[in-house]
């Protein structure tokens, strides 16, 4: 009880800290990140609303908002969630720095954050199976074992799409490859989406899917033309 | 000490109207000599004032306290105050003395540069740029600084937010060059090329009497990223300045001659290239762009090959494209339709490539969307254009100017018409 009452004396003091220049040569930690806790909520609320393609975005402002407080935020951020953030926007760049500025023994101590990784060194040397396999070679925690789960369900996604508009005709073997299936599933998968198969060479026929563009002009569409006129006869 | 103690109550008391803050702007500005002979002690009075309604009076004891020498110990203390200031100050109180903020928060930049810690000045220099500028058109001294931090942290997106805001108004040349660049080369680390040239092309094609450091190292980046986008170096065009015209190229000659050895569309000979002036690459620090490029020379090989061919076995691709076997020129292949970069099916079944052009018909209503924005946007240019060409047309310089150059007509030549009628 005796220590309780020290802290909370000692919390109303930190604002004054703040305000004057205390010098805190030695200690590592800034007096606000020794007393507060960090408040993490807007990245748990995109987690639980499953808005996987925001979290990058908010855990960029939040790491911001805290380091220019001074805080030493390194030991307790979610790393493994920012940097899958970055994978499931696909911007793999903001990945790769991410991964340079993390502290070696934090990226020596979880194990959780390398393996994220991998799924991103993955995606940006092209291997294209190897990111299956780096899903599947981990043991996710509860906190981001749904995320892994939609990116995975995406990438396949992305790699029929992929697939679609770039062959006309390819192997059995290569298919499941990029799909990351047993080329039964593959097969599967393929035939599902009116895909052909041609057993005797074991290729399969792509079939591209029809995409209607949409062409119909609104009336606002005439005010902004008459605009333009304007504008060029001025 | 008398004096300060004075002077905060001045502040304390001046700070409720825009009358009162003027009439306190004035005797701030006679106290400075005062403030800044008692720059190391003034700690304590910031204490006594609020920031975001004594705004000014803060300012003025901040920007004396920074001018003089800050400890070790004492620095983080600095940094925590100036973020709580730059966050909770007034924007108008601001206004009215940008030079000091500006003084404050360059102080801010170098103690966050000396401690190590780059990132903890991203969020207040950007809070900073956004009180400071009069519109987000307005390109300040502050603009360079917050990217500077952003490269150093390796927060490259962060830089996007300040970068995307188009620039009218720039009132230091040196501002306008040192943003240019810092953009450049945060676009590069985004890989956004395109945007990277614009920026890059600013500093070189920027009116200057001579020749300068930056320009110099914009040039050098500016022919790698073009070799990377387009393949070729474009020409000067006809609005550079004399001085970058005639030198530019004597200061940055291994780069011109990669580009030479580039055109040539042989890999060896620009892998020797490269591997002669690898250390004049390395100490400029380019060396990682200059990998880029030479690994964009595979993809523009298979590039030239679509002008040429309609279908092509893997196999010759390989040849051409100086690749090892059919199987990585599959793959470059489709990296590059991944990309977008060329319209292409492959046949496994043939071991053959088809290729395509492009299917964009511009029809559809997402193509129209894009058309139509960007037609708004060249309006709003011309707009801009016109009122600033009236702008110039009114200044007194420009008349005087022209004035005196006018040659005078004879008097023959207004009877021109008249003479007709006789």
């Amino acid at each position: 009880m005796e220590e309780l009452s020290v802290h909370s004396r000692e919390e109303k003091n930190v604002e004054e800290i703040a305000r004057r220049f205390v010098p805190y040569g030695g200690r590592k930690k800034s007096p606000l990140g020794f007393y507060l806790a960090m408040d993490l909520s807007p990245i748990q609320k995109d987690l639980a609303s499953k808005c996987y393609s925001a979290v990058a975005d908010t855990c960029d402002d939040l790491m911001l908002k805290l380091a220019s407080r001074g805080i030493r935020y390194q030991d307790e951020w979610p790393f493994a969630i920012h940097l899958l953030g970055h994978v499931f926007a696909n911007d793999l760049n903001s990945a790769r720095f991410l991964w340079k500025s993390i502290p070696l023994e934090i990226k020596e101590s979880r194990p959780e954050i390398v393996a994220v990784w991998k799924i991103g060194q993955c995606l940006w040397t092209r291997d294209y199976a190897g990111v299956y396999d780096a899903i599947r070679g981990f043991d996710w925690s509860a906190e981001i074992t749904a995320m892994v789960v939609a990116f995975s369900e995406n990438y396949t996604k992305k790699m029929f799409q992929m697939l679609n508009s770039a062959y006309s005709t390819i192997s059995v073997t290569d298919v499941a490859h990029f799909l990351g299936m047993s080329e039964d599933r593959a097969i599967d998968y393929a035939l599902q989406h009116g895909w052909k198969l041609d057993s005797s060479c074991k290729m399969v026929i792509v079939k591209k899917p029809k995409t209607v563009t949409e062409r119909k002009l609104d009336p606002s569409k005439l005010q902004r033309l008459t605009e333009y006129v304007f504008h060029l006869e001025h | 000490m008398e004096s300060v103690e004075v002077l905060v109550a001045h502040i304390q008391g001046l700070s409720r109207s825009p009358d009162e803050v003027s009439h306190l702007h004035s005797l701030l500005k006679q106290s400075e000599d005062a403030l800044r002979s008692h720059a190391s002690r003034l700690a304590p009075f910031l204490s006594q004032l609020d920031p975001s309604i004594h705004t000014l009076g803060y300012l003025f004891l901040l920007e004396a306290y920074s001018s003089g020498s800050i400890s070790g110990e004492e620095a983080s203390g600095f940094l925590l105050t100036v973020v709580e200031f730059i966050n909770s100050c007034s924007a108008e109180q601001i206004q009215l003395a940008p030079e000091k903020f500006i003084s404050v928060c360059k102080s801010f930049k170098d103690q966050v540069m000396q401690l190590g810690v780059p990132m903890q000045g991203i969020a207040p220099l950007w809070m900073a740029v956004r009180k400071l500028q009069t519109s987000t058109e307005q390109l300040t001294t502050l603009h360079s600084d917050y990217l500077l931090l952003c490269l150093l942290a390796k927060c490259y997106k962060a830089g996007l937010s300040i970068l995307d805001d188009d620039i009218f108004e720039v009132d230091h040349p040196r501002d306008h060059f040192l943003y240019c660049y810092y953009g450049g080369m945060i676009n590069i680390g985004l890989k956004r090329f395109e945007k990277a040239l614009a920026c890059l092309h600013n500093v070189v094609t920027a009116p200057m009497t001579t020749l300068n450091a930056i320009c110099v190292e914009a040039y050098k980046k500016y022919i790698l990223v073009s070799l990377i986008l387009n393949g070729q170096v474009p020409s000067f065009p006809k609005y550079t300045s004399s001085a970058a015209h005639r030198n530019l190229k004597n200061y940055t000659q291994p780069y011109v001659d990669l580009a030479n050895f580039y055109a040539s569309g042989k890999f060896s000979e620009l892998e020797a290239c490269i591997q002669t002036n690898q250390e004049k690459f390395l100490s400029d620090s380019n060396l990682g762009l200059v990998k880029q490029v030479l690994s964009s020379l595979y993809k523009r090989n298979i590039q030239r090959l679509t002008q040429t061919y309609l279908t092509l076995s893997l196999q010759d691709i390989a040849n051409v494209a100086q690749l090892n076997n059919p199987k990585e020129a599959e793959m470059h292949v489709l990296q590059m339709i991944q990309d977008g970069e060329i319209f292409a099916t492959i046949n496994q079944k043939d071991g053959m490539v088809s290729f395509h052009e492009d299917p964009e018909q511009y029809k559809s209503c997402r193509m129209t969307e894009h058309i139509d924005f960007s037609i708004q946007r060249l309006m709003a240019l011309s707009k801009k254009l016109s009122s600033l060409d009236d702008n110039l047309s009114c200044d007194p310089q420009y008349l005087s100017k022209v004035g005196k150059e006018r040659q005078k007509f004879d008097f023959d030549e207004f009877d021109s018409v008249s003479h007709k009628f006789m």
